[in-house]
């Protein structure tokens, strides 16, 4: 499926770029999560500061352009005075929930609370009242001389954002994952130490399943890091923790599910070990893939695969940026290797995640091909096909390849989204959106 | 982190770091025990930053705190085996070029044994790098990892409130194994958070949030402003743009904290301050 060329293989082309062009954007500005809605052609993003919509409002398979659909505050700043810091509205996770009617919903979290929206479109209004103008005022009854129907009128899109629930005050740490589960009723949200479950319907209560703080807190070594709920099973759910594991737990065992079902690990490489081998082992994000059977994980110098048959070791290991590991020490120096790549499948043969310097890689499981793209506005020509980038770890540098000490550590790809059912990903620098999509299309 | 149009002005330490970490990465010639003081000196200095913040990140604390503690482990072992080191047998992967020939003068932390000092010949070479090393004696260490660790257990564990605890007795906390046992009817269990309510700082925020605002104040005497001047209705904060069918079931009132919704209605200033002018005057 991915490769230079020729034959089936995926053309990327650019497609579209949204944000700023200056590099120098507002902190608020910045984008914090995207993901691709599940059943529709629309695509959200979050910034730090509110929640934008895009919406893809072709009805053809052709080439879609996506605009801004809606864009609304989702949290505000909060001032916590008991401990006197501020909570940032800087969102952390988005999680569309599969559609039930005409209206839309989603949860967005920043640190401390979860909120659910309901995104709602009117795209029709009703004219012709009786007794009220056209601009709303009442009309003087005795100027009625007729009777008639009002009628619904099309008029531009409209599209509202409401709070609908705001579950508040059940994470003491800062929310790293929300996942709504199979059920379509609940859903879990983690902080480093605890993971609640929610019903949806209810703001006032949640049930802590899992907790792993200690009861003396200078015996933490281990933190959560990220936690979804199998696509399927609507009793199991992952967490992954800053160790490089990760537990399947089955929430019908007992309550509290501090005990896992599963416990999937790889033995460390001894030829690999070096001062930064925990912290390069945390694992900053799981995913299912959609048929439940697999799940991948990302830390912070490769992909895995893992089969949730077997526990360990991962069934395939797919290297990002492995010319990164002489380099630990700077990255470490400059907080770079505490940054948090996310990860995405599509169904369950490609995987795509991102990189530095603009950079984002897919790895094509039966293929066992990769391939490293750019998002840069140099090749902004919508059908500019892009072209495949190489990184030179050592030794002499090819013509366009790009030598490890040229890479730009503050252009980093945390976020990446594929489109469920077509070839279009979405992929999120710090401050811009880019929309790509296969040239077939 | 590199602010965003921010000019950081590094001290001389950083700059010097900033340079030890590209000669860590880039030269195998640094000796083993360089390179582990370096990263011990880094992680030292990140974590008495993070300490300073009001908040800091728990995630990359504990990260830190665990690479410290696999150093502090491995000098450990070092010392306890004095004979080894000096020719230069390590812990197993690295490979210790820079002893023997190099000589280079190592000011070694206080925990390690008199021994090792000893062991080595060593040719004083006044050598900047290590010089601009801070050395930390594995006490400073276990008490750096100790405090920040507690102090992230006392500002950060605000339990959530209101949780219903079902028989009303203090239950002790179940072992991991067993979990809690939840009975059907007792949904309202709020997993194994509410059993510490009474020990944690919680309790009294919790208590706080249960009572209505005018309870705390019912000891202060406002009879003189109460007949004349009426409030305007609170109005919690509304993001936009919102178009609710239903009213919100639940509105924070806990979520942007009680405190912001007391308004001091504009008459009641203006009443007290024209108070203080005839008080100060007189």
């Amino acid at each position: 499926l991915l490769g230079a060329g020729g034959g089936n293989d995926i053309q990327w082309c650019f497609s579209q770029v949204k944000g700023a062009v200056d590099d120098d954007v507002a902190e608020d500005k910045l984008l914090s999560e995207l993901q691709y809605r599940k059943l529709k052609t629309g695509m959200r993003t979050a910034a730090k500061s509110g929640l934008s919509l895009s919406e893809n409002k072709t009805q053809s398979h052709s080439r879609g352009e996506y605009n801004v659909y809606s864009t609304f505050q989702s949290h505000e700043p909060e001032f916590d005075y008991l401990k006197s810091l501020e909570i940032e509205e800087k969102i952390n996770k988005i999680r569309w929930l599969p559609q039930k009617n005409a209206a839309q919903f989603l949860l967005s979290t920043n640190d401390k609370t979860i909120k659910l929206w309901k995104i709602s479109e009117r795209d029709k209004r009703p004219e012709g009242y009786n007794l009220k103008e056209e601009d709303g005022r009442y009309r003087d009854p005795t100027t009625v001389t007729t009777l008639r129907v009002p009628v619904f009128r099309p008029m531009d899109l409209m599209v509202e954002a409401s709070p609908r629930r705001i579950f508040a005050n059940a994470h003491t740490y800062h929310i790293n994952s929300i996942s709504i589960n199979s059920d379509y009723e609940t859903y879990l949200s983690a902080d480093d130490l605890r993971i609640n479950l929610w019903h949806l319907e209810i703001t006032d209560r949640s049930f802590n399943i899992v907790d792993i703080k200690p009861a003396n807190m200078e015996e933490l070594t281990e933190v959560i890091t990220a936690a979804e709920f199998h696509p399927n099973s609507c009793n199991t759910f992952v967490y992954s923790s800053s160790k490089g594991t990760i537990r399947l737990c089955d929430m019908r065992a007992s309550a509290l599910c501090d005990r896992h079902s599963k416990l999937f690990e790889e033995p460390e490489d001894p030829s690999n070990r070096s001062f930064f081998s925990e912290i390069i082992s945390s694992i900053s994000d799981v995913k299912f893939s959609h048929s439940g059977r697999y799940m991948m994980t990302r830390d912070y110098l490769s992909v895995k695969i893992w089969d949730l048959n077997m526990e360990n070791r991962p069934v395939e290991t797919y290297q990002v940026h492995e010319y990164l590991r002489s380099k630990l020490c700077s990255l470490y120096e400059n907080d770079c290797i505490f940054d948090k790549f996310e990860c995405c499948w599509n169904g369950s043969d490609i995987v795509m995640t991102g990189s530095y310097n603009n950079f984002f890689r897919m790895f094509d499981r039966n293929t066992k091909r990769d391939i490293t793209l750019e998002a840069s506005r140099e090749n902004n020509k919508p059908r500019t096909v892009l072209k495949p980038r190489k990184v030179c770890a050592s030794g002499k540098r090819k013509k366009d390849e790009i030598s490890v000490d040229s890479l730009d550590f503050n252009k980093k790809i945390l976020h990446t989204a594929w489109h469920p059912k077509e070839n279009i990903i979405a992929v999120a620098t710090t401050n811009n959106l880019y929309i790509f999509q296969d040239k077939m299309n | 982190m590199l602010g965003r149009g921010l000019k950081r002005k590094l001290s001389d330490y950083e700059e010097n770091v900033a340079g030890l970490s590209s000669a860590f990465d880039s030269s195998r010639n640094l000796p083993y025990p360089l390179k582990r003081q370096l990263v011990l000196n880094m992680c030292l200095t990140k974590l008495q930053t993070y300490k300073m913040l009001v908040e800091p990140n728990l995630h990359r604390s504990v990260l830190i705190a665990n690479t410290v503690r696999q150093i502090q482990e491995e000098m450990r072992q070092e010392s306890s085996q004095p004979i080894n080191v000096c020719t230069g047998i390590t812990p197993s992967s690295h490979s210790y070029t820079g002893m023997e020939s190099s000589g280079i003068s190592l000011q070694l932390p206080s925990g390690i044994s008199q021994q090792e000092s000893n062991c080595c010949d060593l040719r004083s070479v006044e050598d900047p790098i290590e010089n601009s090393l801070l050395i930390v004696s594995d006490d400073d260490m276990s008490s750096a990892i100790s405090s920040i660790l507690k102090d992230l257990d006392f500002v950060e564990d605000i339990s959530p409130p209101t949780c219903l605890v079902p028989t009303g007795d203090d239950q002790p906390k179940f072992p991991e194994n067993t979990g809690l046992k939840l009975e059907d009817d007792r949904q309202d269990l709020k997993g194994a958070e509410c059993v510490f309510g009474s020990f944690e700082i919680s309790n009294s925020t919790s208590y706080l949030k249960d009572l209505a605002i005018d309870d705390i104040f019912e000891d202060i005497d406002t009879s003189m402003y109460d007949s004349d001047f009426c409030c305007p209705p609170l109005m919690p904060p509304r993001p936009p743009p919102v178009a609710t069918e239903e009213p919100l079931k639940t509105f924070p009132s806990c979520n942007s904290s009680s405190a912001s919704n007391i308004q001091i209605c504009r008459t009641d200033l203006s009443e007290l301050d024209h108070i203080m002018e005839i008080l100060v005057g007189s």
